[in-house]
């Protein structure tokens, strides 16, 4: 049921893609952690179980994105997806930071936002192509396995401090992390965190209910 | 596709057309992704000292180090007293034997020195290693004519290896019990592990404490994981006695 006071951010099926893809991320930090640090690796040891575990995951990773946006559920996950690639001035106005920021109204997600899920996007994809060859080239590809492995671990610290980042801001953030649970989020967050994406609820949905009342727009961020 | 975030509105962003940074990022990854790949492996021998020392000064291993990971298959590893050690070596020889740290150390010592070249692309180079050859050991133990292959125990009680008997009379074969220049350590599969230059670092089993002579190659454990049993690096034999 939703609450007048609040607007839809995320629906169903992109909670869904989130949660298994964040689950299945997890996992893989975990395991590739346990196969790649030697402390945990001597500790935890059982080495085929764990890589079997983390491959298996790997190779599902982009099972629950390619899903989402395979059946005619995919309406809102593309538009969300494409507003991560289409910046405006106020998207790199964000990386200014909360006290220099000049006050231009946002788009559904901000800068850092934007750049988090087209870098862990791509981390992605070049962390499951990098694996494959590590674990399913002939052997006579060493070459290539060598700098397969090197980007790999790479791609390990970056997707952590991504990751750390990410998990970070949602925690510091209350209504943007309810909102990954159950969809929804404050009107009045919207109106000043997301001030183009508000303005593109009103016209797109009429709502007359709120938007009647409220005044035109220029609810600008502070 | 039909799409309300028409690139040409100005409404969202005034006065501004968007630019496609999600592409660019993309790309940009992907692009990268693919050079390591292509050409990682300069990478990582020119990071090689550099990589290695800041590994060791924060603990952590590092993209590009020349530092070795550490593999156990089971939930822990066996940590076996140099005095308590033995090797057996039975199946198809003339006299089985049972062979103390003492006993290898008596033996004619050789040293090589190799990298340790893991299938799934790490590699530490310029090891020091020194042992006895297996072929040396293989002769003390008399192989009868019947025999072809060798089947190879860790004393964790599930990792297992093989080679053919060809294979084993190679010169780079090292029952070793020294590397990196020391005795070969617990977490490295000391006291005694074997050492194949030319193949990939599985088949340098850790924990050696049987080597069974028959006449079948027995896959062991990473090859029942589909690795290849016959694991050449780069795919084929090298040269015997150029390792």
């Amino acid at each position: 049921m939703s609450s007048l006071a609040e607007v839809s951010r995320f629906d169903l099926v992109e909670r869904l893609v989130h949660w298994s893809t964040a689950i299945m991320m997890m996992t893989l930090i975990v395991t590739g952690a346990i196969l790649y640090l030697p402390s945990l690796a001597l500790r935890v040891g059982h080495r085929g179980l764990v890589e079997n575990i983390h491959v298996i995951t790997g190779l599902c990773l982009l099972g629950p994105l390619l899903l989402g946006v395979a059946g005619p559920w995919r309406k809102q996950l593309i538009k969300d997806l494409r507003r991560f690639d289409r910046w405006g001035a106020s998207d790199f106005d964000w990386f200014r930071g909360p006290t220099r920021r000049s006050g231009l109204e946002r788009d559904k997600f901000n800068g850092g936002q934007k750049i988090e899920a087209a870098f862990l996007g791509a981390a992605m994809v070049g962390a499951l192509l990098t694996g494959v060859i590590m674990r399913f080239a002939p052997s006579s590809w060493i070459t290539w396995a060598t700098g397969a492995t090197l980007v790999h671990d790479a791609l390990f610290f970056a997707i952590v401090a991504a990751v750390v980042t990410h998990v970070a801001f949602a925690l510091s953030k209350p209504d943007q992390l309810v909102s990954m649970f159950n969809g929804r989020i404050p009107r009045s967050w919207a109106k000043s965190h997301a001030g183009a994406w508000w303005s593109e609820l009103e016209v797109s949905k009429g709502d007359v209910s709120e938007a009647g009342s409220a005044e035109p727009r220029g609810g600008s961020s502070p | 596709m039909a799409d309300e975030l028409d690139e040409t509105s100005g409404g969202r962003y005034p006065g501004t057309k968007p630019v496609h940074m999600g592409r660019r990022t993309v790309l940009g990854i992907l692009g990268l992704t693919g050079i390591g790949i292509a050409v990682g492996t300069k990478i990582d021998n020119a990071l090689g000292n550099v990589s290695s020392a800041v590994s060791n000064a924060i603990g952590v291993p590092l993209p590009g180090d020349d530092e070795f990971r550490y593999y156990t298959i089971t939930g822990s590893y066996p940590v076996i007293p140099a005095d308590t050690y033995e090797l057996t070596v039975d199946g198809m020889v003339r006299e089985p034997l049972r062979l103390r740290l003492a006993d290898l150390r008596s033996m004619k010592r050789t040293k090589l020195v190799h990298q340790f070249q893991c299938v799934t692309g790490w590699i530490v180079p310029d090891v020091h290693w020194e042992g006895v050859l297996l072929r040396d050991v293989l002769d003390r133990a008399g192989v009868t004519s019947r025999a072809t292959a060798l089947r190879l125990f860790s004393a964790d009680g599930a990792y297992t290896e093989s080679l053919s008997l060809t294979q084993a009379h190679r010169p780079d074969i090292l029952v070793a019990d020294k590397m990196l220049g020391a005795n070969v350590t617990a977490d490295h599969g000391g006291p005694v592990r074997l050492y194949v230059a030319p193949m990939y670092g599985y088949k340098s089993i850790k924990w050696l404490n049987r080597i069974e002579v028959s006449n079948e190659v027995v896959p062991g454990y990473w090859e029942d994981n589909g690795y290849p049993v016959d694991a050449w690096i780069g795919g084929s034999a090298p040269v015997a006695g150029r390792p």
